[in-house]
Formats: structure tokens, sequence, C-alpha cells
């Protein structure tokens, strides 16, 4: 048994040097947009929790929320939940219900579709989210 | 044609205590294999450098390495399929012992633990043979191929982050019996996949599939013994 720096170390050079193929990339890209939801979750989990244990800094919190960087981050929070949420759906129906569906083909063109249909999901809300930026922090349209 | 090879080294015994590379130019024909090229450096460059090979064509699986950041059989691949500037490296989440050489025993201790070997104490129905029909023998014929070479585990992120998964290869061999209609242990096998350290640590990132040199649907035989985890149905 390896120890955890080794493990951490192996893992981090598999994932940043292996050159896997599509598998490979949407396994990565499910779980980076996994960990960025994860960490969206644990700053609301503590903005919220401001409502009862700080109520001075709930308001500035928000105000937060409000500012470019932020919004642009929430841009990207709705294309991870929507890809992790589409790609885990890939998954669960290949392995559950159709094990021969994992051949190098199929899986190529199942993962291009689960990319396309994450896209087509999400640049509608993109767009909405992009132009509301816009009118409140730069004074556009409005 | 000329090749710049890059070759992993490693040699505590011979001080080189830290993981580095060297570098050859070479000429090769496109259709010679990366193992030829190793060969060509340890005969005629430096005799010190360490890998493993036996059959030399694709059988004994003693020669994956990781050619140009991904798994292959060294024997397998050609030149022309990997380009001008080659480099090969150990396997990755083994311990490396020398050079392209890694300590395979946790692999096969793996492998051991799910009894692949076939397990039935009664006696035939003629005493002689158990017979099965031509889709009973269908069912693991795809399994029947691996040749332990370790290269679809090597290539799982799963195990790279945890050495104590089971690893494709295992999940493998054990498919193979599972679903041989003759086997009478298939509960233990699944037992033991049904750990935690067992098929469920599978993220089906795909990379075993592609690596297998004997183009063994991976992938599918594990998502088989889930459904069979699930299910408890061996169809």
């Amino acid at each position: 048994m390896t120890s955890l720096v080794d493990s951490f170390r192996t893992t981090m050079r598999g994932y940043l040097t292996y050159r896997g193929r599509e598998g490979h990339l949407a396994f990565l890209l499910h779980r980076l947009t996994g960990l960025g939801t994860l960490l969206f979750l644990i700053i609301h989990i503590v903005d919220t929790s401001f409502v009862y244990f700080a109520p001075h800094l709930y308001a500035e919190t928000i105000e937060l929320y409000r500012s470019t960087p932020f919004m642009i981050g929430e841009i990207f929070l709705v294309f991870s939940v929507i890809y992790h949420g589409v790609n885990g759906v890939r998954i669960a129906v290949v392995d559950m219900w159709l094990p021969h569906k994992w051949t190098l083909t199929a899986q190529k063109n199942w993962t291009r579709w689960a990319v396309l249909i994450t896209i087509v999901l999400w640049l509608p809300a993109a767009f909405i989210m992009f132009r509301s930026m816009l009118v409140h922090n730069f004074g556009f349209g409005g | 044609m000329e090749v710049n090879l890059r070759i992993f080294r490693y040699n505590p015994e011979a001080g080189r205590n830290k993981p580095s590379y060297d570098n050859y130019t070479l000429e090769a024909d496109p259709t010679d294999r990366v193992l030829d090229l190793l060969e060509l450096v340890k005969s005629y460059h430096d005799g010190t450098l360490s890998f493993r090979r036996s059959c030399a064509h694709g059988v004994c699986g003693s020669d994956a390495m990781r050619i140009n950041g991904r798994n292959y059989l060294a024997c397998k691949v050609l030149v022309q399929d990997v380009g001008n500037n080659i480099t090969v490296e150990p396997i990755l989440g083994m311990q490396i012992i020398k050079d392209m050489i890694v300590d395979m025993e946790p692999f096969f201790e793996s492998y051991r633990s799910i009894s692949p070997f076939l397990v039935n104490d009664e006696i035939p129905e003629d005493g002689k043979e158990r017979l099965q029909t031509i889709e009973q023998r269908e069912r693991f014929d795809d399994t029947t191929k691996c040749i332990l070479c370790a290269a679809c585990t090597t290539s799982c992120p799963s195990f790279w982050s945890n050495d104590e998964f089971v690893g494709p290869a295992t999940i493998v061999n054990a498919h193979r019996f599972i679903f041989d209609s003759r086997d009478t242990a298939p509960e233990k096998r699944l037992d033991i996949l049904n750990e935690e350290s067992g098929a469920w640590k599978c993220r089906t990132a795909f990379n075993c599939t592609q690596a297998c040199p004997r183009e063994i649907h991976v992938t599918q035989a594990i998502a088989e013994v889930k459904n069979a985890l699930t299910t408890g149905r061996l169809d």
C-alpha cells in the first residue's frame, strides 16, 4: 500500500500526462465539474449560514455574488451542473442497461453527444446570465 | 527515418536514485517496433537499460509500458504509429524497481484474490466432460483473451488514486469464470468484487478498453459484473 502523498502524485501525473481519449477527457471534465459544483455548494452553505451566525455579513456576501467575477463563475457553474448531470446520465444508462455499448466507437459518439447536449442546454442560460451581468454591472441596455 | 528516443531511467543500485531521462537518436524503419528500438539501445548504447520482454509478439504480456503517454505493449506498437519523437516510461501506479521494470506482485496478488481457475468439484454427468453450448462458451469468450500485461489496470484513474482497487484486469479475469456455466463459485468472486475495493470503484474512464492490446471490451465486462452484483443474474 502506497502512501497518500505517493497516490496523490501518481493520480495527478496520470490525470495530467496520460494521453487518454474521449473517455478520459470526459472523466476529467466530470470530476472537475463535480468539484466545482461542490465548491460552490460549500460557499453557498457558508453564506447562507451568515443569516443566523453573522447577519451583518449576509448583505455584503450577497453583494459579492453580484460582482463580475462571481457572475462569470456562476455561468460556468451552470455549465458544470448541466455537464455533470448529462454525463452522469450517459454513464448510468450505458452501465446499467446497455453494457454492450461500452465499445470504442459507441462511446466516442455518446461522449460527443453528452457534450453537445450540455452546450445546447447551457447556451440559453449562459446568454441570459451574461446579458444580466452586462446590464447590471456595466450599464448596457437596461 | 531518424527517431528521437527518450527513455525513462531509474536505477538506485547504480546511483541513479532520481528518475531521469536518456535521449538517443536512432536510425529506424517505420515498421520497426518500439521494442526493437529498446533492444537496439540495450545492445549497442547502454547495456544497463532494463525492461521486461519475453515472446516479443504480443502474447506473453511482459512489455507493457507508457509510450508517448499511453499504455501499449512495446512489441505491438510500430514506430510509424507513434511518430519520430518517442518517450518511453514505465506503467503508472506500480513501484518502479529499475528503469521500465515495475513490481508486478501486488497486481498478481489482486489477480489471485478472485480464484482465477475453474471451481467445480462435482462429477460430470458422463463422468468425463462438462459440456457447454456454443452460446454458453460465447458468453465469456472475450475475457478469456487476457494476457495479464497490466496495461488496463495501470491506465485506470481509480487505480492511480487507490492501489487497493482490484483493477480492471482482476475484474476481467473474474468475469471469465463468473459467467462460465461450468463454474460453481461465482458468488465467491462476486462477493469480493462487491467490496469497497471491487468493481464499484470503476469510474468508466474507458482508458482500460483503449489500452488493452488484446482488444478486450474491458469496461463492458466490468459493467456486466456490476449488473450481476445488482441483479444476481448470470445470464
